[in-house]
């Protein structure tokens, strides 16, 4: 469909019409989760450390290219830098150089850019004159042009032979997630060298592969303290009984986990288009009305091991 | 501490490798990095012992070395640990980017510093001041342009967060110690359309450089120099007084977020790369024309009514200045041209197009003499575009060589130009 900002071109079937919309990425995306926590992670870690305004850690986030990066700048707006494929690792080790005391810098890749470049991640691993933090978004696949034969990559072998401490973790246990950050962010000012490396973070390839394992995914559940919920209840009574009052109402109360998990599911509070992640498990609701009912990605992400549970 | 540390080293022969490094030390720079390879590993060579990371080895290290350790000069360098040059250039790239300083507006005017300013976050500094931070040089082979292109072509797109940043090619265009005899000019100046400049003398490549960097730091763009092998390992005695500049090199550090110019996606990407072509470069050749002599370039005016005039560029450059020490010379010229101009130049990309024109309406100018050396003939068809778009009625006459001849090969440069 033609926009305003994007007419349809005469000349051109209403098929090759390209569409003007912002980056989304799935509900259950293991990325934005990752995205979560590293920012969460930072504010835990200012907050154990009693620092405020000015005196706080900033967080700087080098990225590369790919989907596990774009989201990070759409969703999130945590991504400070995007170059070249495969320069994610060293454009950070630059920008070590000219930072600030105070700032920390990650630096995150899919595991494209990892095999892209792994020299440039070699690099910051032997640099000993700074800390590293590396994400790798493995999604056991080279996925940006699709349909690639993925090449393997044992970071339990790999990391270590380039000099990192590779700890591994599952995308949807944001909370646990943002526990590690903090304290990695305290290990990246001992100059320690860490990888992360966030496993399956392709919900669609996960949820085609329970489906055909014969998993049937749970979904997510708001109990009836849902600020969200009552304050939806409310917004109808005042539309049935005082409609002119409307007007004036907010459309939404709190929506902390749609919005802090770039979850449509829980935006539009329709199970339906839930993927099953489990995030919304370990998300801090402040009145604790979120729940999960059912399998979830947030146990495991490998389909053997859901199997068994 | 003292903004500006002058030190005379006394007599010394220094390299153009060392001259560059010279260069850069003088103009501030605070992080290094390149991937070695004949003929400018000693370039770096020199950064990484000057910064500790191996054994000084030379009078110029050892002499150098006790000055920046009496200032407190700070000096990180990498050199093969950045594994290629791709990563040499994304580590620059990395450590320019960050402006965490301010400085006082020396080249642009406001109406300038908006348009090259005017979008980034620095936009609503009211003394429209510039951002600055460590200047950074990164140098390569010349075949490590072409692992490095990636890198290189996207800090176009990051301007003006890459000011400061110079990346030193060695050309090797004798096939010396190559596979080819690539022509890097074609590369910086046609393809990444950089400010790019070809050294022509160890004697004076360290002012280029470190004009360079005040010039185009301020434009907020990244600059080339490039030496051919001759240059850079040609040694001369020199009498060098190194005059350190502290306040740049004690830069405040610190990353300032804009990620509507550092990250390099589609909607952020297009705009800038408009102004680039349409804006940028046009203010580069203004401010190349305002700051002609800074650059190292020259122009001479044999005679009173020049009908031809010659560009002399980089080791054409070099033995051109026989002319001015020869009388016989000089009578061989004024024989073979009649009234010349001669436009002694340094600058490869962008060539000052409007300095052209007013020689040219100012003069009976006929034919225009380009001597470069290179297959890329980058200045010649400069010119001859500008002559073709503005209609100049002046023939452009290509007169380079496509090679660096060997050293036991090498023809004398003069006669070149003095036979036609």
């Amino acid at each position: 469909m033609a926009s305003k900002q994007n007419p349809a071109p005469k000349d051109k079937a209403a098929d090759e019409i390209t569409y003007l919309r912002p980056v989304s990425n799935c509900s259950g995306c293991g990325d934005t989760k990752v995205s979560w926590s590293v920012r969460e992670g930072m504010r835990r870690f200012n907050r154990q450390l009693k620092l405020k305004g000015k005196d706080r850690y900033e967080l700087i986030y080098a990225a590369d290219r790919g989907c596990g990066n774009l989201q990070g700048y759409h969703a999130y707006g945590i991504v400070d830098a995007i170059f070249c494929m495969g320069t994610g690792a060293i454009v950070g080790d630059g920008i070590k150089e000219s930072c600030s005391d105070k700032q920390i810098v990650l630096t995150a890749s899919g595991d494209g850019a990892y095999n892209f470049n792994i020299s440039g991640i070699k690099f910051a691993a032997k640099n000993k004159k700074f800390g590293a933090i590396n994400v790798i978004y493995n999604n056991y696949n080279i996925r940006m042009t699709g349909g690639q034969i993925p090449l393997e990559v044992d970071f339990d072998k790999e990391g270590p032979a380039l000099g990192f401490e590779v700890i591994h973790i599952n995308p949807y246990r944001v909370d646990d997630n943002a526990e590690l950050f903090k304290e990695l962010y305290r290990r990246y000012l001992n100059k320690e060298k860490i990888m992360v490396v966030a496993d399956g973070v392709c919900v669609l390839d996960m949820g085609k592969n329970a489906k055909n394992s014969g998993i049937r995914m749970g979904h997510f559940i708001r109990s009836d303290e849902c600020l969200d919920l009552k304050f939806a209840k409310e917004r109808a009574r005042v539309a049935r009984e005082e409609p002119e009052k409307l007007k004036g109402m907010p459309k939404f109360k709190c929506r902390l986990c749609g919005i802090g998990l770039r979850c449509h599911a829980l935006l539009d509070n329709d199970p339906g288009k839930c993927f099953g992640c489990g995030a919304c498990i370990q998300f801090p609701c402040p009145v604790g009305a979120l729940s999960f009912d059912g399998p979830s990605f947030s146990t495991s992400t490998s389909i053997n091991e859901l199997k068994k549970t | 501490m003292e903004n500006n540390s002058s030190f005379d080293l006394g007599r010394m022969r220094l390299s153009g490798n060392q001259a560059v490094a010279r260069g850069a030390l003088e103009a501030g720079v605070r992080v290094t990095t390149g991937y070695p390879g004949a003929p400018i590993s000693d370039l770096q060579g020199s950064f990484e012992q000057l910064a500790g990371n191996i054994p000084k080895r030379n009078p110029f290290t050892i002499r150098v070395g006790e000055m920046l350790d009496q200032t407190g000069y700070q000096l990180a360098a990498h050199w093969g640990t950045t594994t290629n040059e791709d990563n040499a250039a994304a580590l620059a790239l990395g450590a320019v980017i960050c402006k965490g300083d301010f400085k006082k507006r020396e080249f642009l005017t406001e109406e300038e510093w908006d348009l090259v300013y005017g979008d980034t976050v620095f936009a609503k500094d009211k003394g429209k001041r510039i951002p600055v931070g460590s200047r950074v040089m990164c140098s390569f082979k010349h075949l490590g342009a072409n692992t490095a292109a990636d890198a290189l072509r996207v800090s176009v797109n990051v301007v003006p967060y890459t000011g400061g940043l110079g990346i030193a090619s060695g050309d090797d265009r004798q096939g010396t110690s190559s596979q080819t005899m690539q022509d890097n000019k074609v590369l910086f100046g046609f393809h990444f359309r950089i400010p790019t400049l070809e050294l022509h003398s160890p004697s004076t490549a360290h002012t280029t450089v470190k004009n360079c960097y005040r010039l185009f730091e301020e434009l907020g763009v990244p600059f080339a120099v490039i030496m051919n092998y001759d240059l850079s390992y040609r040694e001369v005695s020199v009498d060098p007084v190194v005059e350190l500049d502290m306040e740049v090199n004690h830069r405040r550090k610190g990353f300032t977020r804009d990620p509507k110019h550092l990250v390099t996606i589609g909607p952020h990407i297009r705009p800038r790369e408009r102004k680039f072509h349409s804006k940028l470069i046009h203010l580069f050749k203004q401010k190349i024309i305002e700051n002609f002599e800074l650059l190292g370039n020259r122009v001479t005016e044999y005679g009173a009514e020049p009908k031809a005039m010659i560009v002399v560029n980089g080791p054409f450059r070099e033995d051109f200045r026989l002319v001015d020490d020869d009388p016989a010379l000089r009578d061989r010229l004024l024989n073979k041209y009649e009234d010349v101009v001669v436009i002694e130049s340094n600058l490869v990309f962008p060539q000052p197009g409007a300095l052209y024109e007013d020689l040219v309406s100012k003069h009976p100018i006929e034919k225009i003499y380009v001597f470069e050396e290179g297959y890329g003939r980058v200045i010649y068809l400069q010119l001859l575009d500008l002559v073709n778009r503005r209609g100049l009625k002046v023939k452009v006459l290509d007169r380079s060589i496509p090679y660096e001849p060997r050293i036991y090969e090498r023809f004398s440069y003069i006669d070149h130009i003095l036979n036609g």
